[in-house]
């Protein structure tokens, strides 16, 4: 009798280096690898470095598996650790792309004496397991030769570097940049934002704007050439690790912290009693106990990880979702002190989700794409996405049950028209433009996309909980 | 030339890291623009002939 196998699935992303891809069957990560790149393999697995890098977690679970699962053109394959919930360097906040840069630069600093580097330097070789960083592209180690610099230095400074000095020296928000370009920000994009004495700035002069030069000066020049005129120049394997060091020690002081007063109005449970704040955390302890033990909590609107810390409690992985960079830079940084390996923040408008990017607009997978949660927490967000950002109910509740996997749930608050919150939002917009705006229309909505289990109102009375099961 | 090397690493870029690399480094690159520069003379009469 013939078993039902999962297709087998290349991952969109996985296309820039033809020695070696990813695919996905069902939950398994494999990566096929062709010929050279899997006697590479068998020499990585064979260093000291690298086994070290796996026990430490510090590179993700990898173990030799049949190539035969992947069909032709494969010599070998691995078998990777599944990362709970794949994200972008444009969803992370200003410490989570620094401490993901430091990793990166460790990793190759533990490489390089072993005779291996990383064939490139890009964010995209990093993920997350909660606060803490991961280096995914095991088939980025290769070996290295002597008077050889980092061939992912360029990329290193467009997808980490050069993000960190915008935020360290400028104070700018750098995932707008990231998000609307695959490749990263250019040393010619930087150069006019980092004019007169701010070329002083520490890593500016050498790394954007002698970097930037260089680039313009040597663009006929090959590359193969550059590396034998380093070579014969006497670069050297202890000057590739300084100019790592160099760079590590660089990376270490670029720090960005927002002024204190920025968290006052940030306080999502400033607005509530002890009664209805202690209600609101039953009601969302029974909907995460409710069912089996979720996989996926989506926490949309985390603000300081209140809720997903209460749902880390009672599920496998919390992904905290909030606008403001600062405010998940302060969640981040305290989780990441803490040593949490179940919550991952992430950086993202909820009214302007990260859609899909790079090639064919697949490379880097939606937002939606990515959400199959077991249960999604919207609190005290739908008002702010109806009045703030005139999205219709119907639409805000497509969109909720779009993220979650068949059979999941929805815990959502609705705050009245006549709570304090919503008359202020309300009083910013001309009179009568959301007639819509009513607990009943909210619950016809609901209604249309799943079945209310349970229903309940805060104390104060402006307020009311649903949990609703997706299509049930 | 590493033919695994998928990536265009950037002629600049190779040669930059050599600055960052502290003294030692600068001057690697002096010595890699001087050698340009002697073979640039050199080269110069042969192309004129």
């Amino acid at each position: 009798m013939a078993t039902s196998q999962p297709p087998l699935r290349a991952e969109p992303g996985s296309f820039r280096d033809p020695a070696n891809r990813v695919f996905h069957l069902g939950d398994q990560v494999l990566r096929g690898l062709d010929e050279e790149a899997a006697g590479q393999w068998r020499a990585l697995a064979a260093t000291g470095f690298f086994p070290a890098l796996l026990a430490d977690g510090k590179v993700c679970g990898t173990e030799p598996t049949d190539p035969v699962t992947l069909g032709q053109g494969w010599t070998a394959a691995l078998r990777h650790e599944r990362i709970p919930f794949v994200s972008h360097p444009y969803e992370w906040s200003f410490a989570m792309l620094r401490d993901a840069a430091l990793l990166h630069l460790e990793i190759l600093r533990a490489a390089l004496p072993e005779g291996f580097t990383t064939k490139d330097g890009s964010a995209y070789n990093l993920q997350w397991r909660g606060a803490e960083p991961i280096f995914i592209d095991v088939g980025s180690f290769t070996p290295t030769r002597v008077g050889e610099p980092w061939a992912g230095y360029r990329q290193f400074c467009q997808t980490m570097l050069y993000p960190l000095l915008l935020g360290a020296h400028l104070g700018l928000d750098f995932q707008p940049w990231l998000r609307a370009r695959v490749d990263g920000i250019e040393p010619d994009q930087l150069r006019p934002l980092f004019g007169g004495t701010r070329r002083l700035l520490p890593g500016v002069l050498t790394h954007v704007h002698l970097h930037g030069a260089m680039q313009r000066r040597n663009a006929a020049a090959s590359t193969a050439d550059v590396r034998s005129q380093l070579r014969a120049a006497g670069y050297s394997s202890e000057l590739a690790m300084a100019t790592v060091r160099g760079i590590e020690k660089l990376v270490r002081r670029l720090d960005r912290r927002p002024a204190a007063s920025h968290w006052v109005d940030y306080q999502r449970t400033c607005g509530y009693t002890m009664d209805d704040r202690n209600a609101k955390e039953r009601f969302v302890a029974e909907a995460l106990t409710a069912g089996a033990r979720p996989r996926l909590v989506l926490d949309l609107g985390a603000n300081d990880g209140r809720y997903a810390r209460l749902a880390a409690r009672h599920a496998d992985y919390v992904v905290a979702v909030e606008q403001d960079p600062a405010v998940v830079d302060e969640l981040y940084r305290t989780l990441r002190a803490e040593g949490e390996r179940r919550i991952l923040p992430l950086v993202m408008d909820l009214a302007d989700p990260s859609p899909g990017g790079g090639w064919r607009g697949v490379e880097r997978a939606s937002f939606a794409d990515r959400s199959d949660a077991d249960l999604v927490l919207a609190l005290a967000v739908v008002h702010h996405l109806a009045i703030g950002r005139n999205v219709p109910l119907p639409e805000i509740v497509d969109w909720l049950a779009g993220l979650v996997t068949p059979g999941g749930r929805i815990a959502v608050e609705f705050v009245h028209p006549e709570d304090p919150m919503a008359r202020r939002l309300l009083a910013n917009k001309p009179e009568g433009l959301f007639p819509d705006y009513r607990r009943e229309e909210f619950e016809r909505s609901l209604a249309r996309r799943g079945r209310i289990s349970r229903r309940r109102d805060l104390p104060s009375g402006t307020r009311t909980l649903y949990e609703v099961v997706v299509g049930g | 030339m590493n033919h695994l090397a998928y990536l265009d690493a950037g002629s600049g870029s190779l040669i930059v890291q050599a600055v960052v690399g502290g003294v030692a480094g600068a001057a690697v690159a002096a010595k890699l623009y001087w050698r340009r520069l002697v073979d640039r003379f050199r080269r110069q009469p042969t192309d004129q002939r």
